[in-house]
């Protein structure tokens, strides 16, 4: 599939991983995660990510947002080919076109919820981080938790705190690990919808894991993983319309 | 402030339980530390004062020919900003208007003693006085026996040499009194002034010139510096360190402070390393994030950089603001006990180890695994990553090692202690790498039985990794108190037994063959116990096998060359005396001479060697027959020379000495004696043997001091070290509770799992530090290898009992909030 899509145009693919092989070394034993995966997602995409637990979804995700780099086979990530920058070459890469949602939120626990929205438009230099992070808070319905720590919010509060500090930098591609995953259905829903919306709004390029099918239908393409080889549902799959 | 600067506030850090374990082991380090410096200067300066005063100052000059010492020298000294006094010594007639007597002079001027005091008596029966200067011109103050020998009282004239000088007072003691047993002439002290008026003085008369010089020890070092080149040998520059009776004394507090330096400062580096580690572990999490959100490795080193040099800058001020009250305090405990004001100055210069202590200690043990941390994956926001810490544990312990080398080299200047405590920990580390297995594998051998004791061996196992590391730090910690509180006892062992409270204070000599009988039935009146009587001979050394001495010595300058000795004759060595080599008088043996060690190295002379002496007309001759080590500061009766009875001195003319202890409250009985035997000469050495043992207190008293603070620090690290695992140790202890086990179970298995811990560490630590003492034991503190039973039984129990309060303590929040509560608020 991926292959005769990128004969149409290699620019148009936000994301595009080539025989993109992973394995961990484990007391001296090499461990295959994946093996020769091929994929690639058009700008302004929403792909999911489904498989067992274990099956190296999650892996995927990593080396497609650059945390990690594959053992064989190449990855573009908007036109840079990142298996050969270095890990801080990936970390400015990610800073100014990279946004993440994860499934534990991951907010620091420090910070205040706006503080945790503001840390990456700081980092990357953004001016009027605070008018923007507060816009976004109250893009989410939090306004009124501006000041409130992680630990004095709920998780669909955490999570949607997270959104937030994903679209603070206006990424091109949002990577979202199982976003509803420690979320009830109800708030799992909520979220969802917030993230979508988001997405939509922004146009971002969105990449998520789940496990959550509701979630998965949402997506324009489906990816299956299964012991580490990957396959695209065409049925799921919809036509995409190139940027 | 922004969020990046909040993330890395020292507010926000203040609020993680790592950062305020590592900044509390870092302050309690720095003050620890810096309190040690600071007393052991303090008491450094202290000691020096008390012990410049058996010199009436901090350094003399002695002339050795009868030229005085010259008048630029003083000069300089004084523009150096030194104090400067001149002293002449000389022996004369003096005479009252009926009776001769010859005496020792000693003529000083307005500015002796520079260091200590005269005790002076106005009359026989007046209160006793202490004088900060000599007498003035024109007066003269009389030592009392003189006084009875001459018939005079104050206020009479005395004749010295052409001049009559008018008896002011009576001198009891001087500070620079001396030791040697051959000032026998009673002395009179007059000012320098009157000398040349007394015309006793002409050329090639026996005299000897003094220099007296004192002030800041740099001072003294430059004039020193710029002295040495020019004194040649007509001159002798004696420090107090030279006075052997003290030196030895200071020269093991000294070794002591600096090995409790030392061992603060291993503890400071073991919390340091320890708390570094947990907190590096805990931020991996953060860095992780971090780096997703775009942070760059360097980025991240700058940050977790500055933090450190941050948390270095205020950690050492608090230290410091905590240690100046603390060292303070000391010296103010110190000042009252010894019945001294306090002068307490804060010497700034000896505060720069401190501070290359604790940067050291910060970049090569805190640094390391914060550096990593840039290396931490970013997946790990993704899913929890194996840690490599196996690898990078040993570079750790490789760099450790060798900066802890070259800090203690550096900070004691002592190769043989430095290897001694390294090569223990080295001892240790390998005992604990081969038992560590063994240990664990037998653990769960005994984890069967009851329901708590079950729990603690599980969780002992469970965590085997994290409990051999412990285990480790434990047995350092362990070691590294008993290896003081095994040295400082034996250090007190050995003072005490050196200076016992009765020990001679008192020293007859002179005593006549006729008045043996008198003297012994005088000790049994009065109650007193004496040394055995010493029969004396004074002889001059004169010839080495058959060539004379002062060409063929190795030492040609040896002081004993130049003066006649007091050879003696005994049956046995004095107890506090060994042989080095060659074998004692067989009994009935008539020939051969014992010589003590350093003489015998001075003249360079073995056993079989001939040493010719000149008594009086005669002439002898011994062979070397053992050569012996002399505890000169036992304050006994000892000798170069000893002969054997029926020996090759036998027979010729001698006196008796003997030395005996007279209690303060009968310091009276002398004047009765000095009445009933007006030529012997008694030698008062209690002032002597007073502020020897009184500065042994000082010492002693330091000695506990530092040991507390050793100890507290160690009790420190310990708390550290389980502080780094509570949080993972109370969410194991409310999910036991949250899965139905009793609180009364949990204490108990708690308990146990530390009890036996601690009992473990202290078993393995103490074994350690016997070795450690076995091996500094020879050469620093000349003490003799044994078990030290009370301390090996005492401190695994102790570390047992506190480890067992320690865990206790930790599982407080457990059984105070519910289980729900606790792991949310741990999560």
């Amino acid at each position: 599939m991926s292959i005769d899509r990128q004969a149409d145009s290699v620019k148009d693919f936000m994301i595009q991983a080539e025989k993109v092989s992973y394995s961990v070394n484990l007391d001296g034993n090499t461990l295959p995660i994946l093996h020769n995966v091929s994929l690639a997602i058009g700008a302004g995409e929403s792909a999911a990510i489904v498989g067992r637990s274990g099956s190296g979804k999650t892996t995927l995700l990593g080396l497609l947002a650059g945390l990690d780099v594959p053992t064989a086979g190449d990855i573009m990530l908007d036109g840079q080919m990142i298996n050969t920058l270095s890990e801080d070459e990936r970390a400015s890469l990610r800073a100014q076109r990279v946004g993440f949602v994860f499934q534990s939120f991951q907010l620091l626990p420090t910070l205040t919820a706006i503080e945790n929205i503001m840390l990456p438009m700081e980092l990357s230099g953004i001016v009027d981080a605070k008018h923007r992070a507060e816009a976004l808070l109250e893009r989410v319905g939090l306004a009124q938790r501006m000041k409130h720590t992680p630990r004095q919010l709920s998780g669909g509060e955490q999570q949607r705190v997270a959104i937030a500090r994903a679209f603070a930098v206006a990424p091109k591609i949002l990577f979202a690990d199982e976003p509803t995953g420690n979320l009830d259905t109800h708030t799992g829903e909520a979220i969802t919808e917030l993230l979508m919306n988001l997405n939509q709004e922004q146009g971002t390029t969105l990449v998520m894991v789940t496990h959550d099918q509701q979630l998965a239908d949402r997506c324009q393409r489906l990816f299956v993983i299964e012991a580490g080889l990957l396959h695209e549902d065409a049925a799921v799959s919809k036509t995409v319309t190139a940027v | 402030m922004t969020a990046s600067a909040k993330v890395m506030s020292f507010r926000q850090d203040l609020r993680e339980r790592n950062i305020k374990v590592m900044l509390a082991a870092m302050v309690i380090a720095v003050a620890t530390v810096a309190t040690i410096t600071m007393f052991a200067d303090h008491l450094q300066r202290t000691l020096l004062t008390s012990a410049s005063a058996f010199l009436a100052a901090d350094r003399q000059l002695n002339s050795r020919s009868s030229e005085p010492v010259p008048e630029a020298w003083f000069t300089t000294a004084q523009a150096g900003g030194l104090e400067v006094s001149k002293m002449i010594e000389f022996g004369t007639m003096v005479s009252s208007e009926s009776r001769f007597q010859l005496v020792a002079v000693k003529a000083v001027d307005g500015a002796y003693p520079l260091r200590g005091e005269i005790e002076w008596q106005a009359d026989i029966d007046s209160q006793r006085e202490l004088k900060a200067n000599g007498p003035d011109p024109g007066e003269v103050w009389l030592n009392p026996r003189l006084m009875h020998l001459l018939e005079l009282r104050p206020g009479d004239a005395l004749d010295v040499g052409a001049t009559t000088l008018m008896i002011s007072g009576l001198i009891l003691r001087e500070p620079d009194g001396g030791f040697r047993l051959s000032d026998l002439a009673p002395r009179v002290m007059m000012h320098i002034d009157d000398v040349a008026a007394t015309q006793v003085i002409q050329p090639g008369s026996r005299v000897n010139h003094r220099g007296l010089f004192a002030g800041d020890e740099a001072d003294l070092a430059s004039f020193e510096a710029w002295l040495a080149p020019q004194l040649n040998n007509a001159y002798r520059w004696v420090d107090v360190r030279q006075n052997e009776t003290l030196g030895e004394s200071l020269d093991k507090a000294e070794s002591f402070l600096l090995l409790g330096g030392s061992l603060a400062v291993l503890l400071a580096v073991v919390a340091i390393a320890v708390a570094s580690r947990q907190y590096a572990l805990g931020q991996r999490d953060r860095v992780a994030l971090l780096k997703t959100l775009g942070l760059t490795g360097k980025r991240i080193r700058f940050l977790y950089l500055s933090r450190l040099m941050l948390w270095g800058i205020i950690t050492t001020l608090a230290g410091l603001l905590l240690a100046i009250p603390a060292a303070w305090m000391l010296a103010l405990m110190m000042a009252k006990l010894m019945d001294q004001s306090l002068v307490f100055t804060l010497s700034f210069s000896s505060l720069w180890p401190v501070l290359v202590t604790v940067l050291v200690a910060l970049f090569a043990f805190a640094y390391p695994p914060i550096s990593r941390l840039r290396n931490t994956s970013a997946m790990r926001v993704l899913r929890s990553l194996p840690s490599d810490d196996k690898a990078t544990l040993a570079t750790d312990l490789l760099l450790a090692v060798i900066v802890v080398f070259a800090l203690l080299w550096v900070y004691v200047n002592d190769l043989r202690l430095v290897v001694s405590l390294l090569g223990a920990m080295a001892v240790l580390f390998a005992i604990l790498a081969l038992a560590g297995a063994g240990l664990i594998a037998l653990l769960r051998r005994f984890s069967t039985g009851h329901g708590s004791w079950r729990l603690a061996v599980i969780a002992l196992y469970r965590h085997r990794h994290a409990t051999l590391s412990q285990l480790s730090v434990f047995a350092m910690t362990v070691m590294l108190a008993g290896t003081l509180v095994l040295v400082r006892s034996s250090l007190l062992a050995d003072w005490q037994a050196q200076l016992p409270e009765d020990a001679p204070n008192h020293f007859l000599l002179n005593i006549a063959p006729e008045s043996v009988e008198q003297i012994e039935a005088f000790f049994s009146d009065n109650q007193l116990s004496s040394s055995p009587l010493y029969p004396i001979v004074r002889g001059r050394l004169t010839e080495i096998n058959a060539q004379p001495a002062q060409e063929v010595a190795l030492n040609k300058e040896d002081d004993e060359l130049r003066r006649e000795l007091n050879l003696t004759i005994a049956a046995s060595y004095p107890a506090d005396n060994q042989i080095i080599s060659g074998q004692w008088f067989a009994p009935g043996e008539t020939s051969g001479l014992s010589i003590e060690q350093s003489l015998a190295e001075s003249l360079g002379v073995n056993i079989g060697d001939t040493l010719g002496f000149t008594i009086g007309s005669e002439k002898i001759t011994a062979t070397i027959s053992s050569i012996r080590s002399v505890q000169w500061d036992s304050m006994q009766p000892n000798f170069f020379i000893i002969f054997p009875p029926q020996g090759a001195i036998s027979g010729l003319p001698s006196t008796s000495l003997t030395s005996f202890y007279l209690p303060e409250a009968k310091k009276n009985i002398l004047n009765d004696f000095v009445w009933q035997f007006p030529t012997i000469s008694v030698l008062e050495m209690d002032h002597v043997i007073e502020r020897i043992q009184q500065i042994i207190r000082q010492v002693t008293q330091a000695v506990e001091a530092i040991l507390l603070m050793i100890l507290l620090a160690a009790v420190a690290v310990m708390v550290a070290v389980v502080s780094a695992t509570m949080g993972e140790r109370q969410r194991e202890g409310a999910l036991l509770r949250t899965l139905g086990g009793q609180q009364q179970l949990l204490v108990k298995a708690t308990i146990f799992e530390f009890a036996l811990l601690g009992l473990l560490a202290g078993i393995l630590g103490v074994l350690a530090a016997e070795i450690a003492v076995w091996a500094l034991q020879y050469r620093l503190f000349a003490g003799d290898f044994r078990w030290h039973w009370p301390v090996v039984i005492a401190l695994p129990l102790f570390s047992a009992l506190l480890l067992a309060l320690l865990g206790r303590w930790q599982l407080i929040p457990v059984l105070k909030v519910s289980p729900m509560l606790l792991l949310r608020r741990l999560e």
